[in-house]
């Protein structure tokens, strides 16, 4: 097989005009040129091609070789313009167009994936939230009720309120019964910080926990409490638990780790088509297991508080069966919501009622009645 | 006598089309990983379709050390980013005693600003090594391109001529654009011949007249507007001084290339010829995006009436379960996010490789007879491999 081409010989830029020949033994292509000092002998096993558009009529070879390059090649590259010469060679070669690698790179690159998930889990599982931690503790009182203001008026907004207050309840009789509802739980608790607990003129079913001893309740907590007194000992138990968040500092440290670990996960899997779906759900399970711990912790202290105040946590134990009944069908797997499973925590709050010796309803009737008209205008 | 020759782009839309939806999907498929793999196929194909004095160009760079690099400059960002977003929010709560919302905003939009401030020597940074990395990864008849290992310098001139610029009210932004090209042109080799960058930034302000004309335009047009009171003027001015702005923009990036091009030299004897022209590149960033735009459209309202299809099926069967199951959200969301793989290819082959051939096509270099002396260089490890400009979102599809 003979045929011309052009050799660059990797060391200067001048072109080479060559003759092209396979050897007698047929085990190399032996190139020959005016221009060049002395034949070349490239053995046929070592020739590579790069990779060049498809339809191309010439082949640019170089040689398998151990260089220091980002690729075990040769420098030199010859051009083979030759139609019948490139059919040949794309025919009978068939490790033309292989990868080669530098011996060792692989073992390289695990190692370093290895270490990089490992950093990169170091950081978000304990360095941050470890940081958070501190952190939370640094941060003045002061400065973390007027964060917790800022939060709450925040949310207060998000739910729908025109301006700020619209939807805070404050009928006095109410008001009354649910300072009577604190009082009568932290007392004898030094929580931190004084408690403030606020409730909002909306259907949703739930409670939250701000920075700086704030609470929230919404209105269908208490219009969707069960029926009779135990309704108030329920709501006791939802304050309790979310008193539990505000003597572990959750919602300030939940904060500083967020602001932490937002972007990190972004700019691991990068600017792909529909990254923001996976980052979303990567964040999700990270936060959620998080929030999870920081949950069953502040039911154990809610069940605590509880049995100090000698108020029945069948209420409590109420609340997450109503709880159940409005999750449904629509319930994630445990690792991926936020909460641990209801029916879990509704077992856990009965077998602990069970355990409890006298208790006495948290409110009276009447006081009950006024707490649930909190949000009723005058 | 010297000897001139044009460079010549060989690329066909229909291959980089291929090329780019078959890496696309493969990056789709594996959840982004194969995209450093995906880039250093394309620029495989790009340069080796790209011809010069008789010789193509081409990229030896490979995805295995993209991907290393990615690893390591990944760590670097997260630790750095993570410990300073926290500590801004703990400072920045330490700074707010009045809980005001607006002052709280305030705050928010100042923290953004300051996390832009602190990535932003490491984009210019980033910026600069990528560029070195790819010349380091280029060869033109066996011979080596190559850039100085000079970042840091870099981004303290980029830093230096951007506030500059900024207290100019973009005044002297020709002489930015020309002293950072500057900078790196000086520094960049082919073989052991170096470039070396010559002309005079005042000359850019001629590249940047319709950039001024549309702002003279916005700016006398709604003042005039203003003062006699006739709102339909400064509509007028308004919506054709804003477009004149961004074609004027467009204009400044393609002709500012082309001079500071012309004004190189290489080795002290070769010289470049530019004359790409604006209205092409105008011309296919419309005709290309409309057409990309209609495909990616199509394809995802096709799919959205399967998707709607579904669950109209499931809500027949049984009202009030209107939820298709875990297989077929799964197959929606393979197709949305195949769409927007096949729409970026569309993109890829209607306005990337048009512009860079018009480029190319565009490009003489006379005296090539001087090229054929220039010797190797030495290896470059290459650094991070780019990893930083992948880690922050610098630089484009190539």
């Amino acid at each position: 097989m003979n045929g011309t081409g052009t050799l660059n010989d990797g060391l200067t830029a001048a072109r080479h005009a060559v003759m092209l020949r396979l050897s007698p033994d047929r085990q190399a292509i032996e190139i020959t040129g005016d221009t060049l000092p002395a034949p070349l002998r490239w053995m046929l096993a070592d020739l590579r091609a790069l990779p060049g558009p498809v339809g191309a009529p010439h082949l640019v070879l170089t040689r398998h070789a151990a260089t220091e390059d980002e690729a075990p090649r040769d420098p030199a590259r010859l051009t083979v313009d030759d139609p019948d010469l490139v059919v040949w060679l794309r025919r009978s070669r068939p490790a033309l167009f292989q990868t080669d690698l530098h011996p060792g790179t692989r073992r390289r690159l695990v190692r370093a994936a290895l270490m990089a998930v490992a950093a990169i889990a170091v950081l978000l599982l304990v360095i941050l939230p470890g940081l958070a931690n501190t952190l939370a503790r640094l941060i003045p009182l002061k400065t973390e009720i007027a964060f917790g203001e800022s939060v709450i008026a925040q949310m207060e907004r998000a739910v729908g309120a025109a301006s700020l207050g619209a939807l805070r309840c404050d009928a006095p009789a109410g008001r009354a019964a649910l300072d009577r509802m604190v009082a009568r739980l932290s007392d004898g608790r030094d929580l931190g910080y004084d408690l403030k607990v606020h409730v909002f003129d909306h259907p949703m079913i739930n409670a939250f926990a701000a920075p700086g001893g704030q609470v929230v309740i919404m209105r269908g907590l208490l219009d969707q409490a069960p029926d009779g007194v135990l309704g108030a000992d329920a709501v006791a138990g939802v304050l309790a638990h979310e008193f539990g968040h505000v003597a572990n500092r959750d919602a300030t440290r939940n904060a500083l780790r967020v602001a932490g670990t937002a972007g990190i996960l972004s700019m691991v899997v990068g600017d792909v088509a529909g990254s923001a779906v996976l980052v979303a759900v990567a964040q999700q399970m990270l936060d959620s297991s998080y929030t999870r711990d920081a949950e069953t912790k502040a039911d154990v202290f809610a069940l605590d508080m509880l049995a100090g105040a000698n108020i029945d946590a069948d209420g409590f134990a109420a609340f997450f069966d109503r709880l159940a009944q409005e999750e449904g069908r629509l319930k994630l797997p445990e690792y991926f919501s936020s909460h641990p499973a209801t029916d879990g925590r509704a077992l856990a709050a009965r077998s602990f009622a069970e355990g409890q010796a006298v208790t006495t309803p948290v409110l009276s009737e009447a006081d009950w009645t006024d707490l649930k008209s909190i949000c009723a205008k005058p | 006598m010297t000897t001139n020759s044009t460079a010549k782009n060989h690329l066909t839309g229909t291959e980089v089309f291929w090329l780019a939806l078959k890496t696309g999907l493969l990056t789709v498929v594996t959840l982004g990983i194969y995209r450093f793999w995906a880039k250093t196929r394309m620029r495989q194909l790009f340069w080796a379709g790209t011809e010069l004095d008789g010789d193509r160009f081409e990229y030896t760079g490979t995805g295995l050390e993209k991907f290393k690099g990615f690893l390591i400059a990944v760590v670097f960002l997260a630790v750095y980013l993570g410990l300073l977003q926290m500590l801004l929010l703990f400072l920045g709560l330490n700074v707010l005693r009045e809980p005001q919302s607006d002052m709280e905003m305030a705050a928010q939009v100042g923290g953004f600003y300051l996390i832009f401030f602190a990535l932003l020597p490491f984009i210019l940074f980033a910026t600069y090594r990528a560029q070195r990395y790819r010349m380091s990864r280029t060869r033109w008849r066996g011979i080596r391109f190559g850039m100085d290992s000079a970042a840091w310098g870099y981004v303290w001139r980029a830093l230096g001529h951007g506030l500059l610029t900024l207290l100019t009210l973009g005044l002297l932004l020709p002489r930015m654009t020309f002293f950072l090209e500057k900078y790196r042109t000086d520094r960049t080799w082919f073989g052991t011949a170096r470039f070396e960058q010559r002309g005079r930034w005042q000359d850019l302000y001629l590249a940047m007249k319709h950039l001024l004309i549309g702002l003279a335009i916005l700016i006398v047009g709604v003042g005039v507007g203003a003062m006699v009171g006739a709102p339909a003027v400064m509509v007028l001015a308004g919506v054709v001084g804003y477009i004149w702005i961004i074609v004027g923009a467009i204009h400044y990036g393609v002709q500012s290339f082309a001079y500071l091009t012309r004004n190189k030299l290489l080795d002290g004897q070769v010289m470049f010829d530019a004359a790409p022209r604006t209205g092409f590149v105008i011309y296919t960033y419309v005709v290309g995006g409309l057409g990309a735009a209609l495909i990616t459209g199509v394809l995802l309202a096709v799919l959205g009436g399967i998707g709607a299809a579904m669950i109209g099926a499931f809500s027949g069967f049984e009202a009030g379960r209107g939820m298709p199951g875990f297989g077929g959200i799964a197959v929606i969301g393979l197709g949305y996010l195949a769409s927007l793989a096949i729409g970026a290819a569309v993109a890829m082959a209607l306005i990337t490789r048009p512009i860079i051939a018009h480029y190319t096509d565009t490009l003489t270099v006379r005296g090539t007879d001087a090229l054929n002396a220039i010797r190797q260089r030495a290896y470059d490890a290459g650094a991070d491999a780019e990893g930083f400009a992948d880690a922050l979102d610098v630089g484009g599809a190539l």
